[in-house]
């Protein structure tokens, strides 16, 4: 890997030769609270509703017609635009990027309004979604972390073509990075082709003003509870989680590890071995650690029989009391972080994959090779380490989420 | 050196070196692809699923395949799990119709060990028992023991609850007259509560033999150095005396011979339409490459013509979102449309889609071209990972039976051209042989 700075322009490239396509993804950092929920995602997809020069269907057409694979998302703390092609339309891709981020119109404002709360609708129809939507909602409320699907739903309309505007003004004043994995002949011209043509690239040394949120605060004691009812479920929705420290704390590194044994490694963590093979209470259980850039969230995740809400939910602090008070085997460890450097080799195995790890470690502050820090701060977890976290979520107020019919719901 | 009776060398698309595939004298077959990677992929894919079962046993394909992970004489239940994922292996199964797999994907010093636990696992399943969990009647009695059995059975619970799925089951049922593809892969709760342990076991006897069997390595190694391995590893056994299990009679049902619609509703907010054609076997390698190219046409990308007509050239879109699917199947083929709209537009929209259909009738000559670029690079992105390329080759060698369709779909596909595409959709994709599965909101009339 290597990290390129040329006037102005930040660029990480990945050469990996013999790969067919190549993977481009432009960051922006996304430094403010939304004005409403949603906004930044709406202005995503309207970048891809027409330029200057280009209408929608033009642009559409000529995109697949190149198979450039285009796909621009907006998350908490960024966004990203992605485009993937064949190593021989480089140029070519790189021109429909450089029109999408500088010339969109935004004229279609009210069309993808319309759009976005109709998929949003049938989104919710999805038990787990909506169960999830309430969770987040509800864990980081206050916050714009909380800005879910179904506040989406309740905001969009107030969106105007000026706060369109003012993302995007925001966007392009923020700090980015260009980054690439591909099969690159001559790193020379490319990153002279980038200084020539995408000088509106160039980095800015901007802050995030998100608020950090370090704890949930509990309207109900320790562990608050949600309660969401809807009929004629065959399964209930539940969720536990706790807000955690990110991914720039010591405890990073030792929340991972504790997450990996609790329910991520797959078909060998407690959560699955004690909840699914043992107590046959569910065919998805897991656990799950997502470190944002001003906060994190540890949650336990499970599908269940209706009847099973308590039992479950008391087999989730069961397994994590048990870890706290008992730190794991020194095999169990080092399988947990085995576990965790083979998942990362997995999920980088992708051009497209690469380039947006990389990407995005860099947006976030983490630096260059992060990949390997984190395996370096991984092995030097202890078992005490682990039961440390365990014990840190313990000593924190928890929001329980439970979607199922209403006469479940008095546990 | 290895034992093999027949090597044949494929010169798979997009991957630099041929793949192998070797035939053993008892039918068993073991592929081997070379990919430049730090990862490693070992496969084994067994040729059934719901295609061998029947009314009593339905389901019984994939709840062994649950019940395969519960230990051998080696290793007991969980060792196989923990041992590689501790080692960061990505490990699971996975039953389809024609088809079941168990897979390892796993950083490349460790492959030896996931090769020997593998094979140990497919050729020395115990089921054991406890594993397996007390039978029971369902919907009246619930177990103690709640194991595997009550897994599988919360697993059909998460079925129940995705409306996707309602839709699709419905359709699926209403496609088929008789054949074993009619049913559901999961099965039923009542076959699942009640199936005694060892009618599992002699369908793993039946249908687990080696002539069925495909084993498929991806990684950088060298074959003689894997074949050798695998020869020590995969010792099969001999079951040749059992009694086997019976199949469904299976006469190929190809175009719907009574086109249904099939109206649900429950508390959704939005309307879900799916709408379904037979077409042939997946082994008629032109006609599957047609599908995919007029899925393409009708539903890949904004630019599709289901995407124009209905979302992107619409002020304000009823639909919300459409796309085009395409199943391969031993038997025949299915293609689906599905999509999420407004369920006040229920007829019209129905209309429409039928119009559309109509207008295959007409290709223009860019929009193949385009499309067919686009199966070019679906083709090529299937051999970017490791876990990719074995999927695909293992859909090859279970479906087909047979690589040599991978090694020419690039050249069929250039054959393909306008009048052979609208002849095709004018037979297989004519709207008045569809059927037509939607679920609409409560209380919509």
């Amino acid at each position: 890997m290597e990290h390129i700075t040329k006037d102005g322009l930040d660029i990480i490239l990945n050469d990996r030769k013999n790969t067919p396509r190549t993977s481009v993804c432009f960051y922006f950092a996304v430094d403010e609270p939304e004005k409403y929920s949603g906004i930044y995602a709406l202005f995503a997809k309207l970048l891809l509703q027409g330029t200057k020069t280009k209408d929608a269907k033009t642009l559409a057409l000529e995109l697949e017609k190149n198979c450039i694979d285009v796909s621009i998302k907006a998350k908490q703390d960024y966004l990203k635009a992605s485009f993937l092609f064949l190593n021989e339309d480089f140029k070519l891709a790189m021109q429909y990027a450089k029109d999408i981020l500088l010339n969109s119109t935004f004229d279609e404002l009210e069309k993808e309004k319309f759009k976005t709360k109709a998929e949003i609708k049938a989104d919710l129809d999805s038990p787990r979604v909506l169960a999830s939507d309430s969770f987040v909602r509800g864990i980081f409320r206050g916050h714009c972390y909380s800005n879910t699907c179904s506040k989406t739903l309740e905001e969009i309309d107030n969106v105007k073509k000026d706060d369109i505007l003012d993302v995007y003004n925001k966007i392009l004043n923020s700090k980015k990075v260009i980054s690439i994995a591909g099969d690159i002949e001559d790193v020379n011209e490319l990153t002279q082709y980038f200084s020539d043509n995408f000088d509106f690239m160039k980095t800015n040394d901007t802050e995030s003003k998100i608020p950090v949120i370090t704890d949930f605060v509990s309207k109900d004691g320790n562990a608050e509870i949600i309660k969401v009812s809807k009929a004629n479920l065959n399964q209930a929705q539940l969720f536990q989680g706790w807000i955690v420290p990110s991914i720039k704390s010591d405890l990073y590194p030792k929340i991972s590890v504790m997450n990996n044994i609790l329910g991520a490694s797959g078909l060998s963590s407690r959560l699955f071995v004690e909840l699914r093979d043992k107590q046959g209470l569910a065919y998805t259980v897991r656990s799950s650690y997502e470190a944002l850039l001003k906060s994190a969230l540890f949650s336990f995740y499970i599908a269940t029989e209706p009847k099973n809400i308590k039992k479950s939910l008391d087999g989730f602090i069961f397994e994590l009391t048990k870890l706290a008070k008992n730190p794991p085997s020194q095999q169990e460890l080092q399988g947990a972080k085995e576990n965790l450097t083979g998942r990362l080799e997995y999920f980088s195995q992708t051009n497209s994959q690469l380039a947006s790890m990389e990407g995005y470690n860099y947006l976030a502050g983490l630096g260059l090779n992060y990949s390997a820090k984190f395996i370096e701060m991984i092995n030097n977890v202890s078992a005490n380490d682990v039961s440390g976290a365990a014990n840190y979520l313990l000593s924190k107020n928890s929001l329980i989420c439970a979607l199922a019919p209403d006469e479940y719901l008095n546990f | 050196m290895p034992n093999y009776k027949e090597k044949q060398e494929i010169n798979y698309p997009y991957l630099s070196k041929p793949v192998s595939v070797y035939t053993y004298p008892n039918g068993y077959r073991v592929v081997i692809a070379k990919k430049d990677s730090h990862m490693a992929n070992i496969s084994t894919w067994v040729k059934t699923g719901s295609i061998n079962e029947n009314e009593q046993n339905n389901g019984v394909s994939h709840f062994l395949e649950h019940l395969m992970f519960k230990g051998t004489t080696k290793y007991k239940a969980g060792v196989f799990d923990r041992t590689l994922e501790s080692k960061g292996g990505i490990i699971n199964a996975a039953t389809w119709k024609d088809y079941t797999y168990y897979y390892v994907t796993i950083p490349k010093i460790s492959f030896d060990i996931a090769l020997h636990m593998h094979a140990d696992m497919m050729v020395d399943p115990l089921i054991p028992e406890d594993e397996v969990g007390p039978s029971f009647v369902f919907g009246k009695e619930i177990p103690e023991q709640k194991r595997e059995r009550y897994v599988v059975i919360e697993e059909i619970r998460m079925g129940k609850d995705n409306n996707w799925r309602k839709v699709y089951s419905a359709l699926n049922d209403a496609m088929y007259e008789k054949h074993p593809y009619k049913r559901e892969v999961i099965g039923t709760g009542e076959i699942i509560a009640s199936i005694p342990r060892d009618e599992v076991m002699r369908y793993y006897e039946t249908f687990y033999s080696p002539d069925n069997l495909t084993t498929v390595v991806v990684g950088d190694f060298e074959d003689d150095e894997i074949l050798e391995k695998i020869e020590r590893e995969f010792k099969f056994k001999d079951f040749s005396n059992i009694e086997k299990c019976k199949s469904d009679e299976r006469i190929p049902e190809v175009i719907i011979k009574k086109p249904a619609y099939i109206e649900q509703k429950t508390n959704v907010n939005t309307g879900y339409l799916m709408l379904g054609f037979l077409c042939e076997s997946a082994k008629n390698l032109k006609q599957t490459i047609a599908l995919d190219v007029i899925s393409i046409i009708l539903g890949e990308g904004k630019s599709s013509r289901l995407n124009t007509r209905f979302i992107e050239g619409q002020k304000e879109p009823y639909v919300s979102q459409i796309e085009t699917c395409h199943y391969q199947f031993k038997d025949g083929d299915n293609f689906f449309i599905e999509a999420n709209f407004d369920s006040d537009k229920k007829e019209l929209f129905i209309d429409e889609l039928k119009d559309e259909l109509c207008k295959l009738a007409n290709i223009s000559g860019d929009e193949l071209k385009k499309a067919k670029k686009r199966a070019k690079v679906n083709f090529a992105q299937e051999a970017e990972t490791v876990s990719d390329i074995a999927d695909s080759i293992g859909y090859y060698m279970s479906v087909c039976d047979d690589l040599d369709p991978a090694q020419r779909y690039l050249l069929t596909l250039d054959e393909i051209d306008e009048k052979y595409l609208c002849e095709f959709a004018q037979k297989y994709l004519n709207p008045s042989v569809c059927s037509i599965s939607v679920l609409l909101p409560e209380g919509d009339k």
